[in-house]
């Protein structure tokens, strides 16, 4: 499976009376976004702001982040299974707006959650401050139930996204990757005497605002699974998880995996990237043990040397990690996990709750309980007198001049288990 | 399978306690997991994960736990996991004593929803 990702940079963003992208300009025609999302009875108003890279912004609670691509040839559309036809995806090309980013807020439940920071110290700690945003704030109508909201407001963002996605459509992008996976079998010819790697990407899957879905499948319900990287580029995995912002992976997460695209560069050089395993990360553990199973069966079957797990979030699925590890370990193939640390605020207690002597290659994306000042913002987008219920806020934390303090764990991204972030440790 | 349930959530209460063996108690979420150690202690299989959630043990006042219902010899897995998740869960500075009403509902629904799931697919 090949796939082409055309790049097309947008280094700024302006509302306009109609949408295109001029040079490296997204402009947005606010009006049309708007009746976009209000299709949806679920929500009775939406605010539309812009938020750019070096302004004094504050954007809480966010959701999801979602990056604008469309399919220009290949089978299928973005997001299969829920914007587009459940065909398989991640062939032929697709085209990015790289540098735009659709972000969503909602206030679905009183204590959330996540802050992206436009400038100040807290944007060097989420790569959303880097970003050209069309911020959604979406108020849900009367009466409805948190799920049904939640729904409402992810499906928001993808339907913005394919929107200003449809935009590239036509344009020759700035610059074009090539990725390419071949079948289990021609891999293993084509790269005979290079060690065969496996990426293993473990997806939040507990429930409301913990959740992920595969072709629009809710990854609870999904036994471990093959899937080649490609499909992962093209929106096949998508985010409902709202909880624990520092390690969550929002869609945008999904769409640039990096674990995905640092293995291509190596692949064929000096390893054989020879695709991805999706597992969950349930909350029952006879799924758990299940799942684990499946995981190092399908690693022992395809007959890798190595494997990369990823995790999401932390405490249940620290389980599931180590299950992972220790499962696959024992199958006599190397593993590498990544994950992150709630060591305490002064980094000195134990980093996950659970641990084995096989998990002796550990990747980190830094402590999530560091407490961290944020300076005070001229704007705010979305709500912040939630800032002190969110996770990692604490009451008292706000004072008058505006600037917060918080722990990392409420800055969208800041500890991210994919290493899609600055922070990490080392030994020597 | 025959399952306990154990919870200081009265909405998993309200919903579940007519069909459901079910130990309710006003305590807080760390007495929860202790409780669930006792019940361990005595020979219940642990069934479901005690940190379930992301949202952390020093923020949602809820947390709703299932065992089995009988008990056997103590389970050394489910002992391990209930020990780990206790230590873990001392480790956060407690910082948020008491909520609103709408916000304590909303942390209620989270967990419901946390176990729901679990139930839903109990044979």
């Amino acid at each position: 499976m090949k796939l082409e990702l055309g790049n097309i940079e947008i280094t700024d963003i302006q509302f306009s009376n109609e949408s295109r992208v001029k040079g490296s300009t997204l402009y947005v025609n606010k009006k049309e976004i708007e009746n976009l999302i209000l299709e949806d009875e679920h929500i009775k108003e939406v605010k539309i702001d812009i938020a750019k890279p070096g302004e004094s912004t504050r954007i809480t609670p966010v959701k999801d982040v979602v990056e604008p691509r469309v399919k220009v040839s290949g089978d299928g559309g973005v997001f299969p299974g829920v914007i587009s036809k459940d065909e398989t995806v991640g062939t032929g090309r697709t085209n990015v707006l790289k540098g735009a980013a659709v972000v969503t807020t909602g206030k679905i439940v009183g204590f959330q959650e996540g802050i992206i920071d436009m400038s100040g110290k807290g944007a060097q700690y989420t790569p959303f401050s880097q970003t050209y945003n069309l911020v959604l704030s979406c108020e849900k109508a009367d009466d409805i139930k948190a799920h049904t909201y939640e729904r409402a407001v992810r499906m928001a963002g993808l339907k913005t996204a394919t929107y200003l996605g449809e935009l590239a459509r036509d344009i020759e992008p700035d610059n074009i990757e090539s990725y390419e996976t071949l079948p289990l079998m021609k891999s293993k010819e084509e790269f005979k005497g290079l060690p065969s790697v496996a990426y293993v990407q473990m997806l939040q899957s507990q429930g409301l605002l913990h959740d992920t879905y595969v072709y629009g499948v809710d990854a609870k319900q999904i036994i471990p699974t093959l899937i080649y990287p490609t499909e992962i580029m093209d929106g096949a995995i998508i985010s409902g998880n709202c909880v624990s912002a520092c390690d969550k992976n929002t869609t945008y997460h999904h769409q640039n995996n990096c674990v995905v695209h640092d293995l291509y560069k190596r692949h064929g050089k000096d390893i054989n990237f020879i695709g991805v395993i999706i597992t969950n990360e349930n909350v029952y553990l006879a799924d758990k043990e299940r799942a684990s199973n499946w995981t190092a069966k399908l690693a022992d079957f395809l007959g890798v040397d190595g494997v990369v797990v990823s995790q999401e979030g932390f405490g249940n699925p620290d389980t599931d990690l180590i299950m992972n590890c220790k499962k696959i370990e024992e199958k006599g193939i190397d593993t590498v996990i990544i994950t992150d640390e709630y060591a305490g605020r002064d980094g000195a207690s134990q980093s996950l709750a659970d641990a084995d002597e096989k998990a002796n290659a550990v990747i980190t994306g830094g402590n999530a309980n560091e407490l961290i000042t944020l300076p005070p913002m001229d704007k705010i987008i979305g709500h912040i007198d939630y800032v002190n219920k969110i996770a990692g806020g604490f009451e008292g934390n706000m004072t008058e001049d505006g600037s917060i303090t918080v722990e990392l764990q409420a800055i969208i991204g800041a500890t991210n288990e994919l290493g899609f972030n600055k922070l990490t440790a080392r030994e020597y | 399978m025959k399952v306990k349930i154990i919870t200081n959530n009265p909405l998993v209460y309200s919903l579940y306690s007519e069909d459901y063996d079910i130990d309710y108690q006003e305590i807080s979420y760390e007495g929860i997991l202790k409780k669930t150690r006792d019940y361990v202690h005595k020979g219940h299989e642990l069934l479901t994960h005690p940190l379930s959630g992301s949202v952390k043990p020093n923020e949602t006042p809820f947390k709703t736990l299932l065992i089995s219902s009988k008990s056997k010899d103590l389970n050394l897995e489910s002992l391990s996991i209930i020990e780990k998740s206790i230590e873990t869960s001392e480790k956060f500075v407690q910082n948020q004593k008491k909520y609103p009403a709408d916000i304590e509902k909303d942390f209620m629904e989270i967990d419901l929803s946390l176990i729901e799931n679990v139930i839903n697919k109990l044979l």
